[in-house]
């Protein structure tokens, strides 16, 4: 891990909302004592000081303040831990800020087991994109490194509506080097070397699913990376289009197995009757404290499990070919 | 000053949303008169007397904003934004049915003049506070007017929104507690620890008032004092009666949900005539 690059999603995210906020006036921020969290300097703060919200540790008042600002023709930003926004928060962001439709941008920190890493279960989160998915109207962007979050935050910023994006722990590796452009709501070809497999992957698990496709074509199989950053609008039509091309299909994210990426490629697959699916995740358990990368791998998130999932959906599309 | 002309305004208004009230009640065969019936004068009070409003431009940017956050109140706000003229009184039947702009809570964006979404219980004060740190970043100067009511208070966010409010030096929130001491389940005093309620916003750092919620003199006082306290919100503790101006209502909790009869509409509309 030592030569790997490394970009503080945080840090990116509070710097695009340093030049969101100084070109116009008329966006803020609410934090519930969550500033270091994201970083936020003294400077920042006294700059800022009419744009920036502290309530303290109080995530639900932190919400619905936000909804109130909302309601004024502010774009109001939202930052804290995943979890204490779409859990402890979870009604105020469904009831007054989705179904009013107001213009509320919700940062969740810390999210997945890498983000959260050794705080341990009360600090990882990974059930916010299953929760923020089932609510309507909710764009849910889970961006891969520093420089998506960027491209998303700005994107974000420049659509109307509420919308839930996901960020790490600070410590973040940089994944897609150099930068590509990001596109809301459009899927990302990241490596397209045959159709042999399709990955389905978003987050920092798009680069153990760029090692595995590696890996994965020097035993002969050639397959494609595709990452998924919008969850929501999903970009139905371009996964089904990869599905068309490559039917054996994996999802690697860093999130309950049940709700989130795998659950919307599933659907996808069911109802367009194209495909066949191995969902990676965290299999309906709770993780633990621990050092990040080696807590991927303990849950079932290493680069060979990857690898082995792909081998075993290619095997069943090719048992299903051959019974025909 | 208060007037004896405003008073009598006031009173009238209060009059026939009442009446509306019960009427919609019992058209829509659903909803919770006595909370509505113990907000009536507070609520006339407001949109008769006090918010800058302009129902021809229900978003204007420099209004005073209202949020009944017990918003199972309702019929009293919808009542009183059609007395306003936000929209026609034809409608106010429509409450509670298919396709209506009259939700069973309150709708911001199916409602002309409903400011905020409402109904589930506690989030008034942090949207109000909201709504104010907004003014300040927009440079307006309208107040925030928002009722809860005391069964309501025992949400937890309630309290987080009356710190932050204090820190903010939210001068221009205005918060009515409806002390009815009822709700749903009973007596406010067996169901919760709540009492007493006024030391608690004392303590919290607000400007506290306590007045009798029917007494229009008082709201409207009570209203101007409140205005004038620039540096820290405002909490009045209005002591009211559920089912207020109808006697059989009075009191009596089970009008809490509580759909009237024709004949206990006639009865009603009697005690309101």
């Amino acid at each position: 891990m030592s030569g790997m690059r490394m970009e503080s999603t945080r840090v990116a995210f509070l710097e695009t909302l340093t030049e969101l906020m100084e070109a116009d006036p008329k966006t803020v921020v609410v934090f519930a004592d969550s500033v270091k969290v994201f970083r936020a300097t003294p400077e920042f703060l006294q700059r800022f000081r009419g744009q920036v919200f502290d309530v303290g540790i109080a995530e639900q008042n932190m919400v619905a303040t936000a909804a109130g600002l909302a309601t004024c023709n502010l774009t109001a930003f939202v930052a804290t831990y995943a979890g204490f926004i779409t859990m402890r928060a979870c009604e105020q962001v469904r009831t007054f800020v989705a179904y009013p439709g107001l213009n509320v941008k919700f940062i969740g920190a810390n999210a997945g087991i890498f983000g959260g890493e050794r705080e341990g279960v009360t600090h990882q989160f990974f059930e916010d994109l299953a929760i923020v998915r089932s609510i309507p109207g909710v764009t849910v962007v889970v961006p891969a490194d520093a420089s998506e979050v960027r491209q998303a935050t700005r994107a974000l910023a420049n659509t109307v509506g509420p919308a839930y994006l996901r960020i790490g722990s600070g410590r973040d590796p940089v994944v897609v080097d150099p930068p590509r452009a990001f596109e809301l709501g459009k899927i990302r070809r990241l490596e397209d070397h045959g159709r042999d497999f399709v990955i389905f992957a978003n987050g920092y698990l798009l680069q153990r699913s760029l090692e595995a496709a590696a890996q994965l074509r020097s035993q002969g199989l050639y397959g494609r990376v595709v990452e998924v950053h919008t969850l929501r609008p999903l970009d139905v039509t371009g996964i089904v289009q990869v599905l068309a091309e490559s039917p054996a299909a994996v999802t690697v994210e860093d999130h309950q197995i049940n709700g989130a990426l795998g659950s919307a490629v599933a659907e996808v697959i069911a109802e367009h009757g194209i495909g066949r699916l191995v969902r990676l995740g965290l299999q309906d358990v709770f993780a633990e404290s621990g050092d990040a990368f080696g807590l991927l791998d303990r849950y079932g998130l290493g680069v060979r499990d990857i690898v082995q999932a792909v081998e075993r959906v290619v095997t069943k599309v090719a048992a299903t070919a051959g019974t025909r | 000053m208060v007037t004896e002309q405003d008073i009598r305004e006031v009173a009238e208004a209060a009059r026939q949303i009442r009446r509306d009230v019960v009427s919609m009640i019992h058209l829509a065969g659903d909803g919770h008169p006595g909370p509505a019936l113990s907000v009536a004068d507070i609520v006339a009070a407001l949109y008769f007397k006090i918010l800058r409003v302009n129902p021809a431009e229900p978003l204007w940017e420099g209004r005073d904003r209202f949020i009944l956050s017990k918003g199972h109140a309702c019929p009293t706000l919808y009542a009183a934004l059609a007395r306003r003229g936000f929209f026609s009184t034809d409608v106010l039947p429509s409450l509670r049915s298919l396709g209506s702009i009259l939700q069973g809570h309150p709708d911001m964006q199916k409602t002309p003049g409903v400011d905020s979404t409402s109904g589930s219980l506690g989030n008034g004060v942090s949207i109000g506070l909201g709504m104010t740190l907004a003014a300040r970043v927009n440079r307006q100067d309208y107040f925030t007017y928002v009722i809860v009511g005391d069964g309501e208070i025992q949400e937890g966010i309630v309290w987080e929104a009356a710190m932050a409010a204090v820190h903010y030096r939210a001068g221009r929130l205005i918060v009515f507690v409806d002390h009815n001491g009822q709700q749903s389940g009973g007596p406010v005093r067996e169901v919760s620890g709540l009492y007493p309620v006024l030391p608690k916003w004392e303590a919290f750092g607000w400007h506290c008032q306590e007045i009798d919620g029917h007494d229009l003199r008082a709201i409207l006082t009570a209203i101007e004092r409140a205005q004038a306290e620039a540096d820290r919100p405002s909490c009045v503790v209005a002591r009211t009666v559920k089912g207020k101006g109808i006697p059989f209502m009075e009191a009596d909790n089970s009008w809490h949900k509580r759909v009237p009869t024709k004949d206990e509409l006639d009865k009603a509309l009697a005690a309101l005539a």
